[in-house]
């Protein structure tokens, strides 16, 4: 007997496929778990040897006031792209699904262009377009717009394959019950679909926080994001801090996976 | 007097010419289906009645009320759908309040009609559960106890039942009729089911491609069929060509065909010459072995005066079926027939038969 012909004993070839498996994984998480572990460092520098555990990186961070703004500042810029894109993103996956006729491949073609896009090239293309309407970047509204603009794909997609999934007669139920058009999208559909909104929200968050790009080219004066304060940072230093930043970046991607497992599942995410 | 009136309706979709002119008048209390095959608009009408479909022309009359133009939910109707269209993110309590606390009832009464018809539909106790903990039986009753617990003047049901297995199925055909006839309301059935139509309404109506084929009674609709279309999709049966020889009072002919004269019964007005196909159901004829009979081969069909006919033939095929013996049997024009039997005493493939079966058996069709 040969290969992985047999039913259910294990073959070498199953062994090796998990080992393999096993050495991607470890290759993908060794760096992140590297830089938790330098954020713990108690030496001056973001090197190896490892000296010993101390949280004075984390305290440095906390007492330097640029990283405490650059870090509220994101989480605003990013809470107000989540928040106009569960909005927005749910009203235009609504829109695909329902009522666009002819040209709805086009139409969502075009929602989802920022994620196939090269997130530079939106940058300058949406730096050109605010210089021209004369905002320019002396406002906080330019990098907002350009947030919402690469993280409304997150929000639509997710909403629409909730849409997908959903079984319309649902709200013709509702209908025949007598329930008029407003409280049958309140009562029944916006339920139903609640996971993909809630699921498209947290990444819309996660990656607004993280966007350097975007950022970079749109900021407006004196004010920076944590990615571009950080990037600020390590162009002049060289100790942990880096790392504990890292460290409380990665914290929150962590703890946003986990509020979408306990509230809607982690198997509803489906694009 | 009648409950609801569909007063002519047209439905197109581009060229597609769904509904073509479809009147029917249901009197209160009446169990009407809606039976074709797929595409032929039933479903169409049912969602015409129900608001979610627009005729472009006809009128649609609750009783007295024009609701043509009215939306699904100022019709005060009860819809039961394929799929069930259950809330999942309700409990059944919350299925079945969701038209009450619409129709803004009292929290006390609301309840209390909760209760009522989850007692109605055999749910006691299931309140508290949610759709996806229930089996596809106990799913059917909730969407049926959601539909009828806001009372409404009419129950729509769109192929409630095509998503059972056959055991349930059939106990369901039952129930859902027993509930009816209890409750007394108004209900349009959709099915593509004929046995399901047969044993549960009061009036079918057969269509086929956005018309209608006959609109009457079970035992209509199967004795006498309107059309070789209606005779061929509402149960089994067989026809033998032939020309209207003479007319016998009322409904009684004679028809000349390849095998004989026979007597036949038909609708009034069949004019003596005229292309006619004589329908017989299975069931209605009974064989003797040829042998047995006496009889000589290819005799004269009819039995003068008794209203009896006697083909000769022979079998050519025969199934078992567990309750009956299917036979196919050649006569001697090369019409093949299809007889049940009884099934423990079968016939040979080859042995001469003579085939038996009643003037008033038999139906006479346009062909």
């Amino acid at each position: 007997m040969t290969g992985a012909t047999s039913g259910v004993e294990k073959t070498i070839w199953d062994r090796l496929f998990t080992v393999l498996v096993a050495a991607i994984y470890i290759f993908l998480m060794f760096p992140i778990v590297l830089v938790v572990l330098l954020s713990f460092n108690s030496g001056e520098f973001l090197a190896f040897p490892l000296e010993g555990f101390s949280l004075r990186w984390f305290e440095a961070l906390f007492s330097n006031k640029r990283f405490l703004d650059a870090t509220l500042y994101s989480i605003q810029i990013a809470a107000t792209s989540t928040i106009v894109n569960a909005v927005i993103g749910t009203l235009a996956a609504i829109y695909v699904a329902r009522h666009a006729t002819v040209a709805r491949d086009y139409i969502r073609l075009i929602m989802t262009a920022p994620l196939l896009v090269p997130e530079i090239l939106t940058a300058i293309a949406l730096l050109f377009y605010f210089y021209e309407i004369r905002i320019g970047t002396d406002y906080s509204i330019g990098i907002q717009i350009g947030h919402i603009v690469v993280t409304f794909p997150y929000v639509f997609l997710n909403v629409s394959s909730a849409l997908f999934n959903f079984d319309r007669s649902q709200e013709e139920a509702a209908r025949s019950l007598g329930a008029g058009g407003w409280m049958t999208f309140r009562r029944v559909t916006l339920p139903a679909i609640k996971p993909g909104i809630i699921t498209g929200c947290l990444f819309a968050f996660v990656i607004s926080f993280d966007i350097f790009n975007i950022s970079l080219l749109l900021k407006s004066l004196g004010s920076n994001t944590l990615p571009l304060e950080l990037f600020d940072y390590l162009r002049f230093n060289f100790d942990p801090t880096a790392a504990a930043i890292a460290s409380l970046s990665i914290f929150m991607t962590f703890a946003a996976i986990l509020i979408i497992d306990r509230t809607v599942g982690l198997r509803s995410l489906r694009f | 007097m009648t409950a609801l009136t569909i007063d002519r309706i047209n439905k197109r979709y581009g060229n597609l010419h769904i509904l073509k002119d479809i009147s029917i008048p249901i009197g209160q209390g009446e169990f009407v289906s809606l039976l074709g095959p797929s595409g032929c608009g039933k479903t169409t009408t049912l969602r015409c009645i129900a608001g979610f479909e627009r005729p472009d022309t006809g009128r649609i009359l609750f009783g007295e009320r024009d609701v043509t133009r009215a939306l699904p939910e100022q019709r005060d109707i009860g819809m039961v759908f394929q799929s069930y269209a259950l809330f999942p993110h309700m409990t059944v309590a919350e299925n079945l309040s969701f038209g009450l606390e619409v129709r803004k009832v009292a929290p006390a009464d609301r309840q209390r009609r909760i209760a009522d018809v989850l007692a109605m539909v055999r749910l006691e106790g299931y309140d508290k559960r949610y759709p996806r903990e229930l089996s596809g039986g106990q799913q059917q009753r909730v969407a049926l106890a959601r539909a009828l617990v806001i009372e409404p003047s009419v129950l729509l049901l769109d192929e409630p039942l095509a998503n059972l297995d056959a055991t349930l199925r059939d106990e369901m055909r039952f129930f859902i009729r027993d509930l009816q006839q209890r409750v007394g309301i108004t209900s349009i059935y959709v099915t593509h089911d004929q046995a399901e139509a047969m044993v549960m309404s009061d009036k079918i109506v057969v269509m086929n491609a956005g018309t209608i084929s006959q609109f009457g009674s079970p035992r209509e609709i199967y004795e006498r069929p309107a059309s070789q279309s209606v005779a061929g999709f509402i149960g089994r049966s067989n026809t033998i060509s032939g020309k209207i020889a003479e007319a016998l009072g009322q409904d009684g002919y004679k028809v000349e065909t390849p095998c004989g004269s026979i007597g036949a019964t038909g609708p009034a007005g069949l004019s003596k010459g005229a292309e006619v196909k004589i329908m017989i159901r299975p069931e209605n004829i009974s064989t003797r072995s040829q042998a047995a009979s006496g009889h000589q081969q290819g005799a004269g069909a009819e039995e003068a005066g008794s209203g009896e006919n006697v083909l000769a033939g022979s079998v050519v095929n025969s199934v078992y079926q567990g309750s009956a013996n299917q036979l196919a049997v050649k006569l001697g024009s090369g019409d093949r027939v299809i007889v049940d039997v009884n099934g423990r005493n079968p016939l040979e493939v080859g042995e001469q038969v003579a085939l038996r079966f009643a003037a008033r058996d038999t139906w006479l069709l346009a062909s």
